[in-house]
């Protein structure tokens, strides 16, 4: 009887795995579903988070690579997912408005953005400066509310920008923080200034805590820090760029890998070349530490980029 | 036909849903009436050179241009006449038919040309039938499956195709000899859900955009970074030297050549200097490709289309050396030497609604993407005005993702399907069909179609829903002066 039953069982899950292979293999092609994708994140076979992998639950912004939590309350929805990061280490994170739609031209809506600092193509090294970039890039559309300033508000430093466009009446909310050598950006934007005041007092609720990151250090891997280098060969000339930010465990091997963006045979050989790579541990007080960096592959960024316009 | 007007009802609705309240006070204006092209003396027959083309600069440039503009009219045939090669696969006979609106040159026409290939004897009724998604009044399609299919006919998602799949055969033409081929099962892909749509592509000003260097193009995009709107765009890169490409709705072609090359094989069968050989189906490639019963219909062996090397004496210098190149490198000098259309100061709407709309353009985000002017282009070798010239084409020529809603799934170079080239908007007001597939006549309803989850356009469609409906007005009002 037990012999029969595994064999039920057997039976139901050969179906049931053919049923599936047929549904993904050979069904109708679903609509609205991005089945070809170009160059692409991913972190295959890391347990670990990832940047863009937040969650926009019912009245909050989870995020467990930067250590955040964020609750916007119940008025806020995300309706569209933000794109994958850019090869430039660019992140839309999530994309709030507010749940009666009727009422977005006076609320308003929000964006939670995250720049890489290891790639970013300015040459900002802080949320100062990023922000500074921004600022000096604005064209002559806008007016800027409020001079980049710093702002300390439930415990977390930020950098803040106001600005507005007298051709919309549209106002702009820009607060920025640094976490693990990224710029957190939370942007808000709306016709009242009012609803922007009340959304960056919001922010007051948010919590950034992470347990224990590892140190983040731009061009770890360059130079001497590498013990062992095997270089991936990448087979077709894309002429793209790769950026990876891997995390380099006390011994010195890199033990996790995410690829911002590349195309999925990259990632694969790129990947098996890391998994080769030995570095000198990195000491805090004498202790080896986990170290996260950033590696380009394939395109080099273009040299000379200013900060400035 | 379903799976056509599906989009449509899809797009529409979330018009209401996303701009609340607008869809009863804001209205496109459509296209806009006047000049062509904005252009005083341009006609649909007659699309206006640029300047310096105009003023025959350098001498014999124009009898070049006009030229082109003759052979882009010209009706192919299978066998026989003058202009012939037609086939054995095609979209239509003339590249002048899809390119069409508001002048040749443009894009998809009101009256849709496609719809009367069967009727015009142009293919055989007893061996085509119409597809169900080529209407009467548009837009002009061309087709692809983005996948393979099984043994069965179901799509096979481990194989991406995105190959174009004509039409029409030649097969039942008195021209055709005995070619005995099949058109696409385009039945069988509706029902899979395996098929997509492409319109033309406007080409006026084509010179100019061919003209921009690379590191201009890329001084623009790092002049973006650190915008607070959403947006990372890429190059599309050429698969041969890195270089930036940027003619197609993915950028996927490097250059005007080409550009005429490829269409001239795809789209009509063609054989050219680019694109010697015949071009079966992608399906039909895997296998045996085409019988051998279709090839070499022309009778003249391969290119069909090729260099004139015994152009007789003519009295005309000018004429005479401009009857020497192919087909496909006049079709390349006539988009290179078409003028760019010019925007209307004051209609729709009046000029300070339209310079309104601009500002307002600019303030939402739209020209991160939809770059207004990019300065400037390189010294030219062929004519002056394609020299040191300010490119109003409103794109930055970068391929942006633009989330599951607009998504194709087909793959083009460095594109993947959900990334697209910012369409340049000059001449958008007097387009009918937006949109790569041509889904929508109205512009609500094509700014609507920017936000989808993926989308890098969401942030700035929601700014555009943060405006009110006069300031809404005021921005359709701007696209439709382009």
């Amino acid at each position: 009887m037990i012999r029969l039953r595994l064999v039920i069982i057997a039976a139901v899950f050969l179906l049931l795995d053919a049923a599936a292979l047929a549904i993904s293999q050979g069904g109708p092609i679903p609509a609205g579903v991005i089945l070809v994708k170009g160059t692409w994140s991913s972190a295959a076979g890391s347990p670990l988070a990832v940047p863009e992998a937040g969650v926009v639950s019912q009245d909050k912004y989870d995020n467990a690579y930067f250590g955040l939590s964020y609750a916007f309350g119940p008025d806020w929805t995300q309706r569209y997912e933000g794109p994958p990061p850019s090869d430039a280490g660019y992140y839309v994170l999530a994309q709030l408005e507010p749940q009666d739609a009727a009422l977005h031209s006076r609320l308003g809506h929000f964006l939670i953005a995250a720049q890489d600092l290891f790639f970013t193509t300015t040459s900002a090294h802080s949320a100062m400066e990023f922000v500074n970039y921004y600022r000096d890039h604005l064209g002559e559309d806008y007016r800027i509310e409020r001079a980049t300033s710093k702002l300390r508000l439930a415990g977390h430093d930020f950098v803040r920008l106001d600005y507005s466009s007298p051709a919309s009446g549209l106002h702009w909310r820009v607060l920025a923080m640094e976490v693990r050598c990224h710029v957190l950006e939370f942007v808000f934007t709306s016709s009242d200034a009012r609803s922007l005041d009340r959304l960056v007092t919001s922010l007051g609720t948010m919590i950034q805590q992470s347990a224990s990151p590892p140190v983040c250090i731009k061009n770890f891997a360059d130079g001497d820090t590498v013990l062992e280098r095997e270089e991936p060969v990448l087979t077709e000339p894309r002429f793209n760029r790769v950026p990876a930010r891997i995390i380099i465990d006390q011994e010195g091997r890199v033990k996790h890998i995410h690829f911002l963006s590349a195309f999925p045979e990259q990632a694969r050989v790129i990947t098996e070349a890391l998994s080769q790579w030995r570095f000198k541990p990195y000491l805090v007080n004498g202790q080896p530490v986990e170290v996260e960096t950033g590696v380009v592959f394939g395109r080099a960024p273009r040299a000379g980029i200013s900060a400035q316009p | 036909m379903k799976t056509l007007l599906a989009p449509a009802f899809v797009m529409l609705f979330p018009i209401a849903l996303s701009f609340p309240g607008a869809a009863h006070s804001q209205t496109d204006p459509g296209v806009r009436p006047g000049p062509v092209n904005g252009q005083s003396g341009a006609t649909q027959g007659n699309p206006l050179p640029l300047a310096s083309v105009n003023a025959n600069s350098p001498t014999g440039i124009l009898e070049f241009f006009d030229n082109g503009l003759g052979r882009f009219q010209e009706e192919e045939v299978v066998s026989g006449g003058v202009n012939n090669g037609l086939g054995p696969r095609f979209n239509t006979n003339s590249c002048s038919s899809c390119h069409a609106q508001p002048a040749i040159g443009g894009s998809s026409p009101a009256n849709n040309p496609e719809f009367q290939t069967i009727a015009q004897g142009i293919a055989s009724g007893s061996t085509n039938t119409m597809p169900p998604f080529v209407t009467p009044h548009g837009p002009t399609l061309e087709v692809r499956f983005p996948f393979f299919t099984n043994s069965n006919g179901t799509p096979n998602r481990n194989s991406p195709n995105g190959g174009v799949e004509d039409l029409f055969t030649v097969s039942g033409r008195p021209d055709a000899g005995t070619c005995n081929i099949q058109q696409p099962n385009f039945r069988q892909a509706l029902q899979t859900n395996n098929i997509i749509f492409r319109i033309p592509t406007p080409i006026f000003g084509a010179g100019l955009i061919e003209n921009i260097d690379d590191a201009t193009l890329m001084a623009n995009q790092e002049a973006q970074a650190g915008n607070n709107f959403g947006i990372a765009g890429a190059f599309n890169r050429n698969g041969n030297d890195g270089t930036i490409a940027r003619f197609g709705w993915k950028a996927q072609n490097k250059s005007l050549l080409v550009f005429a090359g490829e269409a001239y094989n795809v789209e009509m069968g063609i054989t050219n200097e680019v694109f010697a050989q015949e071009r079966p189906l992608p399906q039909e490639e895997q296998n045996d490709g085409l019988p051998a019963n279709c090839l070499n219909l022309a009778g003249r062996g391969y290119p069909e289309d090729a260099t004139n090397f015994n152009v007789p004496a003519n009295h005309d210098q000018a004429a005479q050396n401009a009857q020497v190149p192919s087909d496909v490198v006049l079709f390349a000098e006539f988009m290179r030497l078409l003028a760019p259309p010019v925007p209307s100061q004051s209609s729709p709407g009046g000029a300070p609604s339209i310079n309104a709309g601009f500002a307002l353009f600019k303030s939402i985000g739209c020209a991160v993407c939809h770059t207004p002017a990019i300065r400037a282009t390189q010294p030219s070798n062929v004519t002056a005005s394609l020299g040191n010239a300010t490119v109003k084409a409103f794109s930055d020529f970068e391929i942006h993702h633009m989330g599951a809603g607009l998504a194709d799934n087909v793959s083009q170079g460095g594109a993947g399907g959900d990334q697209f080239r910012t369409a340049p908007l000059w001449g958008l007001g007097q387009r009918i069909f937006f949109l790569h597939d041509g889904r929508t006549t109205n512009l609500m309803a094509a700014i609507a179609a920017h936000r989808s989850s993926g989308s890098e356009a969401t942030q700035v469609t929601e700014n555009f829903a943060a405006l009110s409906n006069g300031q809404q007005q005021e921005v359709l009002n701007f696209l439709r002066s382009l």
